[in-house]
């Protein structure tokens, strides 16, 4: 079955940390597993929060698009980061996880051609497409039976804030006042979104429990019902 | 969003040359662990959740801002007052997830009213008012607000049917949509009574408490206890729920009232405490050798045989410490949890002569103290004081450091806290 081997690989992942071009960045102590056993999917509902927001982004090849491009009929996995971001429970925690899931998806065909990842940055000032392709290394790049991970930035803030106030992404500015010079810092908590093929947000994960095994299940849930509305249109027809 | 607001946000993040992401597992100390934003130094608001008085100014429910920082000209001092235009029992708060809003409701009705502090923290604003619960649910008197991520569970106390203690919880995203209803569970040894909630998202675990339905709360203190059937009608259990799937999964046996949950705050802990109203008790929730969750009394609070009413909890950062507030008795207790499994009062003092909600910093040097319970529970007479008190904890005393008068102020009962600082303002608003 599909899912348990999605499942067997993502244990093994738990394991492996993450190479690319970003290694420094990106690599980390292993993924945790959860420390419980989660729901089996379908077993619970996941409620329809809001609808996901729209605007316009750039893609790493610089054109400007409308993010419901990237948030509508697939399930989409959404975070947003910025390139620069070090702290390991934070943006690297993301990237880690979504890689650990590309490989878990590629591996189970009944989820292929269902998800896609986005990758939004929300420090428009630094992350420009170029930077975003670079950030992104071969993961840009759909392989045979796996899943299109976009990178995705904003021309300005004029473009971003209405992106990040609709998706209830913290940003704020702290200050670091422990050494000789007051430094201005960009703070913000992890938040990865699940959204629906109707665009509607359905899990928002944080630190907490953004655990591969727990998204693939959420994943796995949203199909269930998408396979239960069909048999419930069939049988009316 | 102005042009000036936006050239400000660009500013903010232009000008970022050090950027850090701040994962944070837990707020200060009482706050579901999903608020994101901290405020680990020196707050500058207490937020007051105020029940109305008849006669006593406009004898509304309000939001009362009170300045705390002890550097401010006008520290102590009421800053600012947001009438809800009617009296509702007006009782607990809660903060969404991103620490924008502020949720608050009565026990006598089913509205919730949503303040913005995100936009000017010291003058709070009344944006919303979220009246559906009732129609949606057939619940009655929401009192907790618990943020999730994007959501707010909030747990009532009664039912519309019949206004007894079976009751459950609604489920609203952050903009006020009714998502679900879960009801408390009346089967394997619930009781369907409802109060306080707490998760633990380590693991997966929601926790919830009881306590009595809106035929008790709303009655005189005095004609309740002399009725024999109403007092049988309290809640006697806690629910282990599945968070995720919101299911419960194990009814734990607490009798007395189990109200105000605290997990601990330490990462290596993985266990809860309250208090029991009736029977006076300290009951620790925690996992047994074969990861079954499990309720053990622990600890006492007081002389029980005098029922001095324990009403509201707090604990320190570290899991070390609980502040226990007994309303009778208008006394402080701070217990030593360094040992859970038997915690050991070390000091208490009377800090009024009723006391109810009680509040710390996040680094547990102040600590607020209210005095209301409820309208028809609070003492009459020179008793009835209403008032919020700010306190220096130096480890060995409690040193009161200012008070207001809630009835001098003709503002009402002082009941709920919550902390707020300046720094929060949000980005968008300009700061």
């Amino acid at each position: 079955m599909s899912a348990l081997r999605a499942l067997a690989l993502l244990a093994a992942l738990g394991c492996a940390q993450t190479s690319g071009a970003h290694k420094g960045v990106h690599a980390g102590a292993p993924l945790a597993e959860p420390d419980f056993v989660p729901p089996a999917p379908g077993s619970y509902t996941l409620h329809r929060i809001m609808a996901a927001p729209d605007g316009k982004v750039l893609g790493t090849d610089g054109r400007p698009q409308s993010l419901s491009r990237f948030t509508r009929d697939q399930i989409t996995l959404l975070g947003f980061i910025y390139t620069t971001c070090a702290d390991p429970e934070g943006c690297p925690l993301a990237y880690r996880v979504f890689d650990a899931l590309k490989d878990a998806i590629a591996a189970a065909p009944k989820l292929h051609g269902k998800v896609r990842f986005v990758t939004l940055s929300f420090d428009p000032a630094r992350d420009s497409p170029e930077v975003m392709r670079q950030y992104a290394g071969s993961r840009a790049v759909e392989k045979k039976g796996g899943l299109r991970w976009y990178f995705l930035t904003t021309a300005s803030a004029r473009e971003l804030m209405p992106l990040v106030e609709g998706f209830g992404q913290d940003v704020r500015v702290t200050y670091d006042r422990s050494g000789a010079r007051r430094k201005r810092e960009l703070s913000h908590v992890l938040k990865v979104f699940l959204i629906d093929r109707q665009g509607d947000v359905r899990e928002i994960y944080t630190s907490t429990f953004l655990y591969p095994r727990l998204v693939l299940n959420d994943i796995e849930t949203l199909l269930l019902e998408e396979a239960g509305e069909r048999h419930g249109a069939a049988i009316l027809k | 969003m102005n042009h000036n607001s936006l050239v400000r946000i660009v500013g903010v993040l232009t000008a970022t040359c050090l950027a850090f992401t701040h994962a944070v597992r837990a707020d200060e100390t009482c706050n579901s662990p999903y608020i994101s934003k901290l405020i680990k130094g020196q707050e500058d608001y207490v937020y007051v959740w105020t029940l109305g008085v008849d006669g006593m100014g406009d004898g509304f429910d309000k939001l009362v801002t009170v300045d705390v920082n002890p550097k401010s000209k006008s520290y102590g001092k009421v800053l600012h007052s947001v009438s809800t235009g009617t009296r509702a029992e007006a009782h607990h708060m809660g903060f969404t997830d991103d620490r924008r809003q502020l949720w608050a409701g009565g026990l006598s009705e089913n509205r919730i009213w949503v303040f913005d502090i995100a936009t000017d923290p010291a003058q709070p604003k009344l944006v919303k008012t979220i009246g559906d619960l009732g129609d949606k649910s057939g619940y009655l008197g929401p009192h907790t607000y618990y943020a999730l991520p994007g959501r707010m569970l909030v747990q009532a106390l009664s039912n519309t049917r019949d206004k007894g203690g079976v009751t459950g919880m609604v489920l609203y995203s952050n903009q006020g949509k009714y998502l679900a209803s879960y009801a408390m569970p009346t089967g394997g040894g619930g009781d369907g009574y409802g109060y306080d909630l707490a998760v633990n998202p380590k693991k997966n675990v929601l926790l919830t408490s009881s306590f009595t339905g809106y035929a008790n709360y709303m009655r005189p203190l005095g004609d309740l206890i002399k009725d024999g059937e109403a007092m049988k009608k309290f809640g006697n259990t806690m629910v282990v729920w599945d968070l995720k799937a919101v299911k419960p999964v194990k009814t734990l046996a607490v009798p007395g009232a189990p109200l105000e949950i605290r997990w601990s705050l330490n990462p290596k802990h993985n266990w809860a405490i309250t208090a029991t109203a009736l029977t006076s008790k300290l009951w620790l929730v925690r996992q047994d050798a074969k990861g079954d969750w499990q309720a053990k009394e622990v600890g006492t609070i007081g002389d029980p045989a005098k029922i001095p009413l324990p009403v509201d909890i707090s604990i320190t950062r570290d899991g070390k410490g609980l502040w226990v507030n007994t309303f009778m008795d208008g006394k402080t207790r701070y217990f030593d949890l360094a040992r859970p499994e038997t915690p050991r009062q070390t000091y208490e003092k009377v800090t009024g002569k009723q006391v109810n909600m009680i509040s710390q910093s996040w680094d547990g040097k102040r600590v607020y103290i209210t005095s209301s319970l409820l309208a028809n529970w609070d003492k009459g007479g020179a008793d009835n004081e209403q008032f919020l008190r700010g306190f220096a904890w130096n480890g060995k005393d409690l040193t009161q450091a200012f008070e207001v008068d809630f009835a001098r102020e003709k503002l009402g009962r002082a009941h709920h806290m919550k902390l707020g600082s300046k720094a929060l303002r949000s980005a968008a608003a300009g700061g």
